[in-house]
């Protein structure tokens, strides 16, 4: 009966992973999405099965909160709630509670499972109110090359010790098919600090599309990505991840699906999106999404046939919604290269229909030490101008001469680089950095 | 040599669509692997995909055409061929296709919701209605589209709106969703299933005013003018709520004299 007994045990322990000593490997992750004030979403990976737990604090020595998902895999998804607004926690994940500080002071880390390290990350602040954020832009990422080392390496010198608030990725984000495969090298292996300490919102680009389904919202990427579906995160629910939009402080991020979801006017993702431009009383709009509205660089906008139609159906059908609505910035990807236009209104056809007294709203760079920043007016009204931005060249520039003769574009270059964008208050700032490590552009924008 | 088939010379002129650089580079990928392995039917299928989402029918077709010779059970070839069916309006041959995809794999949830579309394209809504509920069944997370599809081929209004309400249930208040919803419930008559989902909202969003506006214009037509008057009214109070800023706004001043229309005794000022 005894041996009996034990064998019994014995196969239990065998049968549940999570009871057996850590002798698993991250092998991806961990990463933070769907941040809001109050919650974050921790998500990794292990090459074993094994429960999830996320222990944390206020403290790297005080992982006093544990979280945990139900059962045992090797994808972790785990909710952290009730946090305090604009907070840094410090987190380690694994199969098991970091034991409490009282058992060993001061070394909550090395108590952890054998396969965790410390992590920190800072919740939003209340949304609503202004506070400095610096958000970084890549479009089209995931070349998985040294040119994509290199833009990722710019930035973070650049940005050194301010602490990135959030990241967007603009669709075609692992090359060349979006498989789970082209994530781990180009997102997974390439961004592994940034992905730990902030959130990253992504959008869906083609070659995403190759490994994803947006109707079935099924795929690698649905997979990878936590995005909210209900509001969660601040603004209307759109009910699928391929489009979705969130609060930071006083700002209002929308992201669009021009890929794979219905590009109808009077579509479920037109209706979500003029249901939420009306309710958000945020000070700032920005919008994102892979096709551009216009371009002349690997893709050109005047062409048809070109990606399907989807680049004239954002800029007919979705940019007069998007202007009305009195969005800010439109940030797109897909066209490898760098294309940035004045403060601009209502142009909506080919560009040989640019008619620069009627749909530019502010001439001139932008610029605080050039020729004036660009003002609009602090009560929020329609068609009173945004900055449309191709920043689509994170992982790569055009190895062709590209024609980058829009006349919507104040400034278009065939460079890789990335952008970043900071909010303070009532002005937004946007920056070009190309992979040298060069400030290629910049502009302003204020509200007053 | 299967490549002997009329299809294969079908598969000739790659290169005659129009220049577009991110199909080239998949075309070249393709391309490549048919070359290094010519007999692997997947690939000849993953070729017509690529034809087929650029709009280029006939070589999809003989690309599906090569691989089924090579292979007549790959997974996957009786779904893609059927899409391609569904591109000629050809639903009932779409449909035969989509059973044998059904048949090898019932879970096939693309495959379910193709062939409810090509239910409902052939007229057959019940039909449909059965295949989207399968496949609403099997989705952890259906977008929005598949529930106004599903309403879409309900018999009467009350079970389309039930059907939007089950969407509703497990997607959250999807402005589509809700849309149709009360546009079926006003025009059945259903005008408190109406003003009690608008009320939902309404106690939901961050910014009622309009929802307001929409309750009151709803009673009006309703002809129930004192519950109209009181929703106008708590329009304009939700107005006056906003930030400076957002009430002084060309959207909100529209809105304030849409509401002294319709309500003249209230006031465009606060
Ligand atoms: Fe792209």
């Amino acid at each position: 009966m005894k041996l009996r007994f034990n064998l019994l045990s014995l196969l239990l322990l065998l049968l549940a992973p999570g009871l057996l000593p850590a002798a698993t490997t991250i092998v991806r992750g961990p990463y933070l999405q769907s941040a809001t004030p109050t919650s974050m979403v921790v998500r990794w990976r292990t090459d074993l099965s094994e429960r999830s737990v996320v222990s944390y604090g206020l403290a790297a020595d005080k992982l006093t909160e544990n979280a945990r998902s139900a059962g045992v895999g090797t994808e972790h998804v785990v909710q952290l709630e009730n946090l305090q607004p604009g907070t840094r926690y410090f987190y380690v994940v694994g199969n098991a509670p970091v034991p409490p500080p009282s058992t060993k002071a001061g070394a909550a880390a090395e108590d952890g499972p054998a396969s965790a390290a410390m992590s920190s990350f800072t919740t939003p602040p209340p949304v609503g109110a202004a506070k400095p954020t610096r958000v970084w832009v890549l479009g089209d990422p995931g070349t998985k090359n040294d040119t994509q080392r290199a833009v990722r390496d710019v930035y973070q010198k650049f940005t050194g010790d301010r602490p990135t608030d959030l990241w967007l990725l603009l669709g075609d984000n692992a090359y060349p098919d979006g498989t789970d495969a082209d994530y781990q090298k180009a997102i997974f292996e390439l961004y592994p600090d940034f992905l730990r300490t902030s959130p990253v919102w992504p959008a869906l680009g083609n070659h995403d599309a190759q490994s994803a389904n947006s109707i079935t919202q099924s795929g690698v990427y649905y997979d990878i990505f936590t995005l909210p579906t209900r509001g969660q995160a601040g603004g209307v629910p759109s009910g699928t991840e391929a489009y979705y939009s969130f609060d930071y402080a006083n700002a209002h991020f929308i992201c669009l699906d021009s890929q794979d979801s219905d590009r109808n006017p009077n579509g479920p993702m037109m209706q979500w999106l003029k249901a939420d431009l009306a309710a958000t009383s945020r000070d700032w709009i920005i919008a994102y999404f892979h096709h551009p509205t216009y371009t002349k660089g690997t893709h050109d906008s005047d062409r048809d046939a070109d990606s399907a139609g989807r680049m004239n159906d954002m800029r007919a059908i979705f940019l007069p919604v998007l202007e009305a609505g009195g969005v800010d910035l439109v940030l797109t990807g897909h066209s490898h290269v760098y294309e940035r236009s004045w403060l601009i209104d209502g142009h909506y056809g080919k560009s040989n229909t640019f008619n620069a007294s009627a749909h530019v709203r502010q001439t001139g760079d932008g610029r605080a030490g050039g020729n004036g920043v660009y003002r609009k007016p602090r009560i929020r009204t329609e068609h009173a101008g945004e900055v449309s931005v191709v920043t689509g060249s994170a992982g790569h520039a055009s190895t062709q001469p590209v024609p980058l003769n829009h006349p919507v574009f104040f400034l278009s270059l065939n460079e890789a680089g990335s952008s970043v964008i900071d909010i303070n208050g009532l002005q937004l700032d946007f920056t070009f950095l190309n992979e040298k490590g060069e400030k290629r552009d910049w502009f302003s924008v204020i509200k007053e | 040599m299967r490549f002997r088939s009329a299809s294969f010379f079908f598969l000739l002129p790659v290169l005659a669509l129009p220049a577009h650089p991110e199909l080239d580079a998949a075309l070249q990928r393709i391309n490549a692997r048919v070359a290094a392995s010519p007999q692997a039917a997947a690939l000849y299928l993953e070729r017509g995909e690529i034809y087929l989402g650029a709009g280029d029918l006939l070589t999809a077709e003989a690309n599906f055409q090569v691989a089924a010779e090579l292979d007549p059970q790959l997974p996957r070839l009786d779904r893609a061929r059927a899409t391609l069916a569904l591109s000629r309006r050809q639903p009932a041959d779409a449909i035969r296709l989509l059973e044998g995809a059904l048949r090898r794999n019932p879970a096939d949830t693309e495959a379910r919701i193709l062939r409810a579309r090509s239910q409902l394209a052939s007229g057959h809504s019940a039909a449909a209605g059965e295949d989207f509920a399968a496949a609403l069944a099997l989705l952890e997370q259906p977008a929005p589209e598949i529930f106004l599809e599903y309403a879409a081929c309900a018999a009467n209004p009350i079970e389309a709106i039930r059907r939007l309400d089950a969407g509703c249930a497990r997607l959250g208040a999807v402005p589509a969703l809700l849309e149709r919803a009360l546009a079926l419930e006003e025009s059945a008559g259903l005008i408190d299933h109406a003003v009690s989902r608008l009320d939902r909202i309404i106690a939901r969003v961050e910014r009622p005013e309009s929802w307001l506006k929409r309750r009151g214009d709803l009673l009006q037509r309703a002809g129930r003018p004192a519950e109209a008057g009181a929703s106008y009214a708590a329009a304009r109070t939700a107005i006056g709520r906003l930030p400076d800023w957002l009430q002084e706004s060309p959207a909100t001043t529209r809105l304030k004299h849409e509401l002294v229309d319709s309500a003249p005794s209230l006031s465009l000022s606060p």
